[in-house]
């Protein structure tokens, strides 16, 4: 995009040169769009299609053309875990945006040169692998841990966290916190220090320079991040059946049931398209609401 | 003794040598599960060592004649943690073997999907249970053992040869076996539990204490068996009824859980399962859960057998052959046995097994119990269990 509009100028003056600056943008966009087209469209294209077959007698997909696997999916008696997953992600996305802003604002505006230090914190959890963080979790808050603890203290033995949704939340919490931290604290960072100042030389007071200064800059970020922990939220699976012991039941976990477990290919994809345009309508209903009265903005940061 | 501490650490996550049907889904994660089974074993549950010991012990020590033209690499997908570790070197070593590809898979029903998915000819070796043999020869999956190059084959024993899943004896050669059982705390559970029917009455009353595996042809078994009926019913009327005990079932269960299931009960976070025999046998010798019990159901229950193939197009199947051979020398057998804690088909091997682990009822069953036991036939696609799993299943621990 750069490109094309750095070059416009000048092929105005030497037309020669138009033909091969729009070779060069094309051979330069290719890869990308070839990603977009094998490892997007067509794995969604297949899915799609595959979501009208039917399931052959051994598993797997069989040509046809039904709707019996959204008739399927839509029953009443299956909508549950959509549901359940919606307020899941919503809840997470909230409490994330909750502990990440502050922690994004202290290392933006406060840290001064630990800095970098805390950055490279927040990423360390990376270095292990995301399964054995989640098993960690099970120690940290089973009998033998916060959870014995707790109990103790309020005399109940048997009381669990392992097992309800506030484990499963708190394990989405804890693996998604850096994917709303990061945005957040890039649009900080960037954020003019002196209207701040200005704020404040005006007479406003640090709730009203936070809401009225502050907050309408970090919107992007906040935005960017939002979307960053809602959708892979809604597809989420290993931490309901770690943390959950599989007694909090999503869309993610339905999906595995249907792929892995019935082997029913073509039902487990309506559900998919069915997941992917919820997502679409949430996260255009979000960006609408977002965005509202913010007409003049650039929000984009994605 | 810090490093023990921090072994105890990594034991205290990691828990137990993963069971058989370990359930990490995701395949991608399978190194995950290796580690975690390595660090596991580093702690010292009592399967290591035993497994250790057992090879000085065959002083002798077996020979193996190497086939000519044995390939240099050999690509294995199985269960995790399902094949001793020691073997695997003593493999490579006697078969000039440089690269032992070891890939694991979760559930059977995933080890269909992949290969269903077009990875046919991307391993040699695989152990599905023997149910879903006729389905993997039905799509071309399986080539035919070739049982001249697997003379060690003559030890299985003669309840495990001709079974419908493989009449002819061509594709499979037994690996394991083992039940599908009530594991009780007897500290906490003082109730008579020795049936699935009492298992279902006595269910309320450790509500919220009860972990099931999470695989649907063993926690139908419960139901069916309880009522009296096949555990392999497709009849409607019959799966209806299981569908209300499951149903009825659900709110008390703490946790549908393949891989940690022991892990609860060594706790007593779960006072009550449907599990396998994997990682219950070893909290019996450990003091603070020797009250542990795996009770096979007087109403009769499920044996499963896992079975080794030759997958078909397998890139080196000299090797694969010469595996299946190695892995049924008597020696080695019992070997694998100690340390998977399932029972062996081989009967040579019994010889050189711990005389305890071979007089263990929950091991290895006696006449009057086997008698009671029922194999099961591939049922995963049958859509009445189908839609009363998934109900089951997002029905757990709602109240």
């Amino acid at each position: 995009m750069t490109t094309s509009s750095q070059a416009a100028p000048r092929s105005a003056v030497r037309p020669a040169r138009s033909l091969r600056t729009g070779l060069l943008t094309g051979l330069l966009l290719l890869p990308a769009s070839l990603w977009y087209l094998i490892l997007l469209v067509a794995p969604l294209a297949i899915v799609v299609v595959m979501s009208f077959g039917n399931s052959s007698r051994i598993g797997g997909y069989e040509p046809a053309f039904t709707f019996t696997n959204y008739a399927s999916a839509l029953d009443p008696t299956r909508v549950s875990p959509f549901i359940t997953s919606l307020i899941l992600a919503a809840t997470g996305t909230v409490l994330c945006l909750f502990a990440a802003l502050p922690i994004a604002y202290f290392i933006a505006t406060r840290a001064g040169p630990r800095k970098s230090l805390l950055i490279v914190l927040l990423v360390i959890p990376f270095w292990t692998s995301f399964l054995i963080r989640t098993y960690a979790w099970l120690t940290l808050l089973g009998p033998d841990g916060i959870a014995g603890f707790i109990g103790g203290i309020i005399g109940d033995s048997g009381f669990r966290i392992l097992g309800t949704p506030v484990a499963v939340l708190i394990g989405v919490v804890y693996g998604y916190l850096p994917l709303m931290v990061f945005p957040i604290y890039v649009t900080l960072e960037r954020m003019d220090r002196t209207l701040v100042e200005a704020s404040k030389d005006l007479g406003a007071g640090r709730w009203a320079t936070f809401r009225q200064i502050t907050l309408p800059i970090t919107l992007p970020g906040l935005i960017t991040g939002s979307i960053l922990v809602f959708i892979p939220l809604m597809g989420e699976y290993v931490i309901p059946a770690i943390l959950g012991y599989g007694r909090v039941f999503l869309i993610g976990n339905q999906l595995v049931l249907q792929f892995l477990e019935a082997r029913n290919w073509p039902e487990g994809a309506a559900r998919a398209v069915l997941l992917i345009l919820i997502m679409l309508v949430t996260v255009v209903l979000y960006l609408w609401f977002a965005n509202r009265g913010r007409k003049t903005r650039d929000v984009s940061v994605l | 003794m810090a490093e023990h501490q921090i072994d105890e650490a990594i034991r205290r996550i990691a828990q137990t040598p993963l069971s058989r049907r370990g359930f990490l889904y995701a395949s991608g994660l399978s190194a995950t599960a290796a580690f975690l089974a390595a660090c596991s074993s580093g702690g010292g549950t009592s399967a290591a060592p035993s497994a250790a010991s057992a090879a000085p012990g065959a002083s002798a020590g077996p020979s193996f004649a190497v086939p000519a033209g044995i390939e240099k690499e050999l690509f294995m997908y199985n269960w995790g943690d399902y094949v001793d570790p020691g073997n695997i070197e003593t493999f490579k070593a006697a078969f000039g073997i440089e690269k032992f590809t070891y890939d694991t898979y979760a559930s059977n029903d995933e080890l269909l999907t992949k290969l269903q998915g077009g990875a046919v000819g991307q391993w040699d070796v695989s152990a599905p249970t023997a149910e879903f043999v006729p389905a993997m020869v039905e799509q071309g999956f399986l080539q035919k053992i070739d049982f001249a190059q697997v003379p060690n084959a003559k030890y299985i024993e003669a309840p495990f040869k001709g079974v419908w899943w493989d009449p002819k004896d061509e594709y499979q050669l037994p690996k394991d076996w083992g039940t599908t059982g009530i594991t009780v705390r007897t500290k906490v559970v003082k109730e008579d539990v020795s049936s699935w029917k009492k298992f279902f009455e006595v269910a309320p009353k450790y509500s919220g204490r009860i972990v099931m595996v999470d695989s649907p042809g063993d926690v139908f078994v419960a139901p069916l068996k309880a009522l009296g009926y096949s555990l392999n019913t497709k009849v409607a009327s019959e799966l209806e009824e299981a569908r209300t005990m499951l149903l009825g079932i659900a709110p008390h269960v703490l946790a549908l859980d393949s891989d940690q299931y022991n892990t609860k009960l060594e706790t007593e976070e779960a006072v009550l399962g449907l599990t396998w025999t994997g990682g219950i046998l070893e909290l019996r010798d450990l003091p603070e859960t020797a009250d542990i019990q795996y009770i096979i159901p007087s109403d009769g229950t499920l044996y499963w057998l896992d079975t080794w193939v030759v997958l078909a197009d397998a890139p080196h199947p000299i090797a694969a052959h010469a595996f299946l051979n190695f892995i049924h020398d008597p020696q080695i057998q019992a070997i694998e046995t100690e340390t998977n804690q399932y029972a062996t088909a081989n009967s040579e091997a019994k010889k050189f097994i711990d005389p305890a682990l071979l007089a263990d009822p929950a091991l290895f069953v006696p006449d009057d119990v086997l008698a009671r036991l029922e194999g099961a036939e591939d049922t995963s696609t049958d859509p009445l269990r189908l839609d009363i799993w998934e109900e089951f299943k997002s029905k757990i621990g709602q109240a």
